[in-house]
């Protein structure tokens, strides 16, 4: 196994090899047994100073990342559009140049435009962190997502993933696809017309539109919320429509031939993608999703500051 | 002054010298002598170069000069030095300043600022106020004060009633209507060409279908206005500006056979880029309409081979460090291109003659436009443009006060030598 990744920045995972990815997730087991001692703590970034960026609101992903830091021992700076410099007119490159004039050796930026970060890594000479790129990438979310279902069913080589919901407006759709075509599984993104791309069976994945059809194929449901404050125009008639024909309940899963793991980035709007007994019954993992999140973003963390 | 130009290849099918290798002496703004071994009388500026061409001056159709209003991007001379520099003697303005070309007032600004300078500026006018879409400008009245067309420029215009009853009132005063073919219903947010590399980067797609459905609903109007017209009309009543999709070069070539008065033209970075251009993020690859497929590219270069695509244009749009040195969906679209037009047609010409590049760079836009034809002849008004088909060069810097583009500092093939205009030499 590689011992370095072969990119300085994690900018998506279109740009990550495959061994980049094994190593990654290799380092993250690493971690969460580390994370899961009564000291959770370890010195490996000690001395590094890391700055969270967050032009879009984010909770859990924030959160997770800041975790990860502390786990760390890194030093930790939080920066968020909200009240910032950002509603003053203050360009992209100058706000993260002024945090970076501070002495910060990493950016982890969430940012609205697709290719933020690509723009950033051209212009600074800190690491760069994805933490979602508008509809772009979200390369973390991916990998956690890869990591739990290792975890689950032992390998992603094979197994048939499917995402249903929103596509089009998800920032975990497409690294998610890219992550798991790179490790040999197969995919299906399911939803309304609407929300998928016009040109997405190009990347070579199955496109559905029958919610039944895609769980009763898949070995992994993984399902996404929908991203009401992202539509700028109307995709869809109502969410009562929408949980309707799209939303998946416990029975539903209950009533397919054989399990299924149940899987979502989220937050959950309940009772719209998923009904309460769905999110909560045992085919889902969604809690542990959130726990490999922070083993999964040391391990991103550390191996680029390796480099 | 006057000028000897020794030994420059003519290109100019309308001409009597066309492929010969001649001398040709300008006075007082006039081609005087066409020959070989004319003498240079005293005083008379002499121009020779290596592979020396000279052709009827070029003219480019669609061009933002920013001034009035946005000074800071370009301004009426800034614009004026580098259309020179790319060889043209003649640009077309669009109307979006601030305040747009809309009235008298404007229109007098642009023809004051014109005096002087070593090109020919001449004035698209808006068809509607503000060319917000909704009022007409007093279109008569700016025809007669020299507007060269009408178009709401950038803003393409969407409502169906308002683009009929443009077509039917300019009928009778000859006059040219100029649409960007978009509907922008279908556009909304959109960043670049809807395709498999939009999906790949997660960028809303501005779909190939938003112009072709416009291209076709306007040339359904536009044969609506002639139904039951016995006066058959030669000049175009309705051109199409910046095509960018194969399916809309073969509706308007569809549409030529029927005869319909329709003409169009492409912006030659279409010819250049296609979508995946787009993976870098570059926004000074961001246009619109967008780079689109590979393609689309073909067709576009095949349009222009066969006559469907009747004229070249930089669609020269300045825009400043603030507004393209940010997120890709931030950033304003356009590129500067007046300086770059002709090498970038060499540098990825696809075997098109030279007599039909300088045809669509100045002959066919000037039938057009209306405007006189130019011809390489003794006697006729000096409008030159002289050239070297095969010299490579740096573009390393831009006379534009803008920065926008992406041939800077790249090498290229094709290299203007420069222009007469009158009696105004810039060799």
């Amino acid at each position: 196994m590689a011992q370095s990744l072969s990119v300085r920045h994690l900018v998506g995972i279109k740009d990550l090899t495959e061994a980049d990815i094994q190593l990654i997730l290799e380092t993250a087991s690493q971690f969460k047994e580390v994370i899961n001692r009564p000291i959770k703590k370890v010195p490996s970034l000690r001395d590094i100073t890391i700055a969270n960026v967050f032009f879009e609101n984010s909770t859990r992903t924030r959160l997770s990342f800041e975790l990860a830091e502390k786990r760390l021992s890194a030093d930790v700076v939080n920066f968020s559009a909200s009240g910032s410099s950002v509603k003053k007119g203050e360009t992209l490159l100058d706000t993260v140049n002024n945090i970076l004039a501070m002495k910060v050796d990493m950016v982890v930026m969430r940012h609205s435009s697709p290719g933020a970060p690509h723009y950033l890594t051209q212009h600074i000479k800190a690491n760069v962190v994805n933490a979602g790129d508008g509809t772009h990438e979200h390369p973390t979310q991916a990998l956690l997502d890869s990591f739990s279902i290792r975890e689950k069913l032992g390998d992603v080589a094979g197994k048939r993933i499917a995402i249903i919901g929103d596509i089009t407006h998800s920032r975990v759709a497409l690294s998610n696809i890219f992550c798991l075509q790179k490790q040999g599984a197969e995919v299906m993104v399911c939803g309304p017309k609407t929300l998928i791309p016009k040109h997405m069976s190009a990347l070579g994945i199955r496109v559905g539109h029958d919610v039944r059809e895609a769980l009763a194929w898949c070995d992994v449901a993984n399902v996404l919320r929908i991203q009401l404050e992202r539509q700028q125009i109307k995709y869809f008639p109502s969410l009562r429509e929408y949980s309707l024909y799209y939303g998946i309940s416990k029975q539903m899963l209950d009533e397919l031939d054989r399990p299924i793991v149940l899987m979502h980035p989220g937050p959950i709007n309940r009772g719209v993608e998923l009904t309460s007994d769905a999110a909560d019954s045992a085919h889902s993992i969604i809690l542990d999703q959130v726990e490999n999140g922070v083993a999964v973003r040391m391990a991103v963390l550390y191996l680029l500051a390796q480099l | 002054m006057n000028l000897l130009i020794r030994a420059a290849q003519i290109v100019d099918a309308t001409s009597a010298h066309d492929g010969q290798r001649c001398d040709l002496l300008i006075e007082n703004g006039l081609i005087r002598q066409i020959g070989t071994d004319i003498p240079a009388p005293d005083g008379t500026r002499v121009v020779e170069a290596d592979n020396l061409h000279v052709s009827p001056g070029w003219i480019d159709m669609r061009v933002l000069a920013q001034d009035p209003g946005f000074e800071h991007k370009e301004d009426l001379t800034s614009v004026c030095r580098t259309a020179t520099a790319g060889g043209f003697t003649d640009i077309v303005l669009l109307p979006n300043t601030q305040p747009v070309v809309d009235a008298k007032g404007p229109l007098g600004y642009v023809q004051r600022m014109s005096t002087g300078q070593p090109v020919r500026i001449h004035a698209m006018a808006a068809i509607t106020k503000g060319a917000a879409g909704v009022d007409f400008t007093d279109m008569i009245d700016l025809h007669h004060a020299g507007a060269v067309a009408f178009s709401d420029g950038t803003h393409p215009l969407q409502n169906p009633d308002l683009l009929l009853k443009t077509l039917q009132y300019l009928q009778p005063i000859g006059g040219l209507l100029i649409n960007q073919p978009e509907e922008t219903t279908l556009t909304h947010y959109g960043q670049m060409h809807e395709g498999v590399q939009s999906t790949l980067l997660g960028m809303k797609g501005i779909p190939a279908l938003a112009e072709e459905i416009m291209v076709e609903r306007d040339l359904r109007l536009l044969a609506y206005v002639l139904e039951g017209d016995t006066q058959s009309t030669d000049a175009p009543m309705l051109h199409f500006s910046t095509l960018s999709s194969a399916r809309s070069v073969d509706l308007i070539r569809q549409a030529k056979t029927q005869g319909l008065p329709v003409s169009c033209d492409v912006a030659v970075h279409q010819l250049v880029f296609n979508d995946t251009a787009l993976a870098s993020f570059d926004t000074n690859l961001k246009v619109r309409p967008p780079f689109r497929s590979a393609a689309d590219v073909d067709a576009l270069w095949a349009g222009l081979a066969d006559g469907t695509i009747d004229a070249i244009v930089s669609d020269h749009t300045p825009q400043d460090a603030e507004s393209k040195n940010l997120e890709f969906d931030m950033a304003e679209f356009g590129i500067i291109g007046l300086e770059t037009v002709f090498a970038a047609l060499m540098t990825h010409n696809r075997a098109l003659p030279l007599s039909v590049l300088v045809d669509r760079l100045s002959t066919r836009p000037r039938q057009i436009l209306r405007l006189p034809a130019l011809r390489l002849a003794e006697g006729e008004p000096a409008m030159l443009t002289l050239f070297d088909p095969t010299q490579s060069w740096t573009y390393d810097k831009t006379l534009s006060k803008s920065h926008n583009s992406p041939f800077l500092g790249k090498t290229l093939t094709g290299r203007v030598v420069g222009t007469v205009v009158g009696t105004t030499f810039t060799v």
